[in-house]
């Protein structure tokens, strides 16, 4: 680990000078459990480290069902998961949010800085990206309200700017609507998912969303496609399962094959349908 | 008995949970210097030049070496091991250049300053390819290197080792089976992952000595490891051990001491210390040794009598086998595993590869080896119609019977452990569709053990009796976590009758600890045990002796009683140890004997070599430790996923000294034999670790934990302390076969490898599916 100035801004507009000032050379440093791995690693090494934890305001989570959830920069993973909200509308959320590591890990980890982390199996990804959440960014220029679907780019890629912060996300709610989310991994506790996914059904809409099939979380449009509107019975449900792994790109790795992720995926739509069928 | 069989808290136990102990990486000096390495990028490499000077003009830099600075071979059983490399890096990771700084900060932008150029060399990451006459070879020079007489080296080949084993006519045998199947297995290689990574301090001092405090399970293994390798006489050298966190055999040997004493003696007075991270642990820290196993076995189908097998084991040596060819000789020696079988013919490989260098752990090569047999065994079983349980009654071992060398055993209990495991289990229930998606099914494997020592290797200790009565134990046998500091302290006691807290042990520390051999081969309750009971009754003999003179009668007449010698008819008569503790005043004021000492010496009585023809010997070994282990698992056929349910082990461990100590023993291997055959793997491509991090590789957490069931089959051990025998590598044996033959039952699929993945399950399922 290199030597780097360690900053942390009592507000947003200091947070954003800084920002403003040492872009190219800082990295956001929020609960750290991505961050502080990175630096250990030497895959990155800023000269300024800019805490945002000191800023008021961002460790909140509100709602209200015009709005929806909001979550706000700092809210940990744990924090996510006992909230009363996200229990009652967004259970599956809080089910993603505590599948994170470990409980201690979960104390420091970030929501927020799980999705700016953009990795293609960010445990938080599904959940948010079947609800069509929508990441608030702050810049020079001001606000910016960005949809997830066109947030995430690539592997660690994203929309953000060097120069913005992200202070929130918005959760959007829709009455009624239920979800699923399942994560396959090698190992039930502390482990990264081989596979995760998140169902949600919305009336006759369904949306699906996957993680670690692609460069990036993924929403599976035309077995949404498949499903809008239609009643679910067995062969439906057969014919999404075996359309969802054409959609899916995975790779090999160290944690499973291409052809165990691609039955996996046909596995969780079968049974995320069928759950949510009932 | 008044300890011995009792369940005492641990004697470290206060310390350790309250965070006082101290460990290596806690030690900090004045002065104190920091070690990192520079490591080969390649797999199989010639080192055409090192440039070191951009390094050593970092400020704060104050030494750089290379393998030029210390060219001279070591090596526990074949000198064969450079501490730096020297000519080639021969696996990735291997340290190819050192820096001593004055911050750790330094010492690693320095390293990063090192330039080496290389030319790649091919390289062997399989072992059976490795054997072949055009592989490349490792180590061009193996015909001169340095061995001890029991090893065999093939010299223009690959192959550090080739065990033998001839016993009976394996012709004859086969010619007279009428079912033969052979059957190979590969185990890959796996890392031990103590909690506490290799750490070692090293100070050289003007005159002459060098200290090196380090994480190791044997220091005076370590001493003479590296008097040898430094030209030092050893009473200039003294290693100390202080608490180990955790060695699983991966710190029995020596490993980074290497590094950081060169480095002290290029800055004498001053301390040199290195911690590997965990990265470090897994590539250059020991690892097990990957094996193919291959197994032809001849059966007698009428009643399943094995009468003929013969057996190939290749074993991936990395690149350096100074410790890893006495693993091949061990596996050669337990070839059959606890199994009667007259006609038995065994080549057990060494072989040098470009991958991490093998070393001992837990097991000693008997985990790997078991999971062959042991599946090898079911699938008999199933092949000609027999319950698995029926073809272990008829081949295991039982009193009377002879192990592979020859030896014949006057008692066994593993037998008795069968049944006992079998009855727990329920193992006659049948398997159980619980869920249209899941199964379960329950498995067993039988598994045995011996110390695989030199027939000769000795313990020491001394009891010194303190001006209060209580007394001070001194061994080198060293508490890495089994539990021995607790059981070696209950032996005494039980010798002097005394309360064991009235005892302080000491170990660990080459200058003032006797003589111990190693802390491997679960032999610290026998070995370093019976040379505490020699201690302490030489201890109450010197008491007894003092004794008669003071009560004026025969001292057969005396006894030791919770703290006092005991006039055994007059009971009344009795007088405290401290009486003795400094001699013996007389009526006249005069004083005889001094201070009370007891010394024990202790080697494994009537253990002969083997004939390196046949491998044949009446007695190669001092026990042999069995036992069985019975598993329920339950497979998700959709995921792929198997959840170990329930373990049960049934060892014979002789007499047990502690039980709690048995117990905890016992449900740790359990459960370090579930992470080996479910989760772990170092995964290995062209030389590199793909997976040297607890990311991806997977150990069990609590939430992996099984019920575990611990039952004991005891037999006492006629030679052993109280009957003791070593238990803590035996008992992890027969765990991942049991659970692989559980998920057999479960699915019908065969796995031949571990670990079994839930992708490998799917697969199998997949493939069994289009057949």
């Amino acid at each position: 680990m290199k030597q780097f100035n360690y900053l942390a801004p009592k507000s947003l507009p200091e947070a954003l000078a800084f920002l403003a000032e040492h872009g190219d050379s800082a990295v956001v440093f929020n609960g750290g459990t991505d961050v502080v791995v990175r630096l250990r690693d030497n895959l990155i090494a800023p000269e300024y480290v800019i805490d945002i934890k000191k800023i008021p305001g961002l460790d909140t989570i509100t709602f209200d069902e015009k709005t929806g959830l909001t979550i706000g920069a700092c809210v940990t993973m744990n924090e996510i998961g006992a909230n009363e909200f996200v229990q009652k509308y967004y259970p599956y959320l809080g089910k993603a949010a505590l599948s994170v590591g470990s409980k201690q890990v979960r104390n420091r980890a970030t929501c927020i800085g799980n999705i700016v982390n953009a990795s293609p199996l960010a445990d938080t990804g599904t959940p948010l990206l079947a609800n069509d959440a929508v990441i608030l960014a702050e810049g020079p220029e001001g606000k910016r309200e960005i949809p997830i679907r066109e947030f995430f780019i690539f592997v660690r890629k994203t929309a953000l700017k060097k120069d913005e912060i992200v202070t929130a996300i918005r959760v959007p709610y829709h009455a009624g609507s239920e979800g699923v989310y399942t994560k396959i991994s090698r190992r039930r506790e502390v482990d990264l998912s081989t596979v995760c996914a998140t169902v949600v059904r919305d009336g006759d809409d369904w949306r699906i969303a996957f993680g670690s099939v692609a460069p990036t979380p993924l929403r599976l449009v035309k077995t949404e496609e498949l499903l809008r509107g239609k009643k679910l019975d067995g062969a439906l449900i057969e014919q999404a399962a075996e359309l969802a792994k054409t959609e899916v790109a995975p790779i090999d790795d160290v944690r499973a094959s291409k052809e165990y992720r691609v039955t996996i995926v046909g596995l969780i739509v079968k049974r995320s349908l069928e759950a949510l069928a009932k | 008995m008044r300890t011995v069989g009792t369940t005492i808290d641990r004697v470290d136990g206060v310390k350790k949970v309250t965070g006082q102990a101290k460990y290596v990486d806690d030690i900090r000096m004045s002065r104190m210097l920091y070690a990192q390495v520079k490591r080969s990028p390649y797999a199989h490499a010639k080192i055409l030049s090192i440039d070191t000077s951009e390094a050593e003009k970092l400020p704060g830099v104050k030494s750089v070496i290379t393998g030029d600075y210390y060219k001279k071979r070591g090596g526990l059983y074949l000198e064969d091991k450079n501490f730096l490399a020297v000519g080639t890096a021969k696996y990735r990771g291997e340290a190819v250049a050192a820096v001593a700084a004055e911050t750790l900060d330094i010492a690693k932008a320095a390293v990063e300053l090192i330039k080496v150029e290389y030319e790649e060399l091919p390289a062997v990451t399989n072992p059976v390819e490795g054997m072949k006459p055009d592989a490349p070879l490792i180590h061009p020079d193996l015909g001169t290197y340095k061995v001890a007489p029991i090893f065999h080296p093939v010299p223009g080949t690959n192959i550090s080792h080739h065990y033998k084993l001839r016993k009976g006519d394996v012709d004859k045998g086969f010619a007279e089976a009428d079912y033969v199947a052979e059957h190979t297995f590969y185990i890959p290689h796996v890392q031990h992952v103590p909690i506490e990574p290799h750490v070692a301090v090293a100070q050289y001092e003007a005159d002459g000595k060098l200290t090196v405090w380090a994480s190791c399970q044997s220091p005076f293994a370590v001493r003479q490891a590296l008097a040898t390798s430094f030209d030092i006489p050893l009473n200039k050298v003294r290693v100390i051990s202080p608490y180990v966190g955790g060695g699983f055999g991966s710190k029995a040997g020596t490993t980074l001491e290497g590094i950081v004493i060169p480095l002290s003696m290029l800055n004498c007075g001053r301390p040199v210390k290195m911690t590997y991270t965990r990265e470090e642990e897994f590539e250059d820290a020991y690892v097990r040794q990957g094996v193919y196993a291959t197994l032809k076995t001849g059966v007698r189908k009428s009643d399943g009598k094995i009468l003929a097998q013969k057996i190939e084991y290749v074993w991936d040596g990395g690149a350096y086998t100074e410790y890893g060819v006495n693993i091949v000789k061990a596996a050669g020696i337990a070839c059959p595993g606890p199994y009667d079988i007259d006609n038995i013919w065994c080549d057990s490989y060494c072989v040098y590869t470009n991958h991490p260098v093998g070393g001992p752990y837990r097991g000693f090569g008997m985990c790997e080896i078991h999971f062959a047999i042991e599946q090898n065994l079911d699938m008999i079983a199933h092949e000609i119609g027999m319950s698995e349980v029926d073809i272990r009654r008829v081949n295991g071992l039982r009193a009377g019977g002879a192990t592979a060398t020859g030896q014949i055993l006057e008692d066994c209990g593993y037998q008795d452990c069968l049944e006992t495991v079998v009855k727990e289990l329920e193992y006659d229930k049948p398997c159980e569709q619980v869920a249209p998606n899941l199964i379960r099914a329950k498995g067993i494997a039988g598994g045995w053990k011996s110390p695989s020592q030199p027939t000769d290797v000795a313990s020491a200790a001394i009891i010194r009796m303190n001006e209060d009565g209580t007394f001070m134990l001194m061994t080198s046998g060293q508490d890495i976590g089994q539990g021995s500091d607790t059981v070696l302290t209950q032996i005494a006691a039980e010798v002097l009758d005394i309360d064991p807290s009235k005892i302080t042990i000491r170990t660990g520390d080459t200058d003032h600890t006797p003589y111990e051999w190693q802390t491997v081969a679960s032999r610290t309750t026998y070995c370093a045990g019976n040379a505490v009971k020699l201690a302490a009754e030489d201890a109450k003999n010197e008491i007894l002796e003092l004794a008669q003179i003071k009560f004026g009668c025969s001292k057969r007449d005396l006894e030791l009683k919770d703290g006092y010698v005991v006039h055994k008819i007059h009971k009344d008569k009795k007088v405290p140890l401290s009486t003795f503790a400094l001699g013996l005043t007389l009526p006249d004021a005069s004083g005889i004997h001094g201070p009370l000492i007891g010394k024990g010496s202790f080697v494994v009585p009537n253990n002969v070599g083997y004939d390196q023809e046949t491998g044949q010997s009446p007695k190669p070994v001092a026990f042999w430790t069995v036992g069985v282990n019975g598993a329920e698992v339950e497979v998700n056929t959709d995921t792929g996923e198997i959840r170990v349910l329930k373990m049960i082990s049934c060892f014979d461990p002789g007499k047990v000294i502690n039980p709690a100590l048995y117990d905890a023993q016992v449900e740790g291997a359990m459960v370090q034999a579930l992470g080996t055959a479910l989760f772990e793997e170092l995964m290995l491509k062209d030389g590199r670790i793909l997976n040297r991090n607890f990311v991806d590789y997977k150990i069990p957490t609590a939430d992996d934990m099984p019920e575990l069931t611990v039952r004991v089959a005891e037999h006492e051990e006629p030679t052993g302390p109280y009957g003791a025998r070593g238990i803590g590598e035996p008992v992890m044996v027969p765990g991942a076969p049991a659970i692989a033959n559980a998920v057999a039952n479960a699915i019908g699929c065969r796995f031949f490898r571990m670990p079994i993945r839930a992708d490998d399950v799917l697969k199998a399922l997949k493939e069994k599916k289009a057949q």
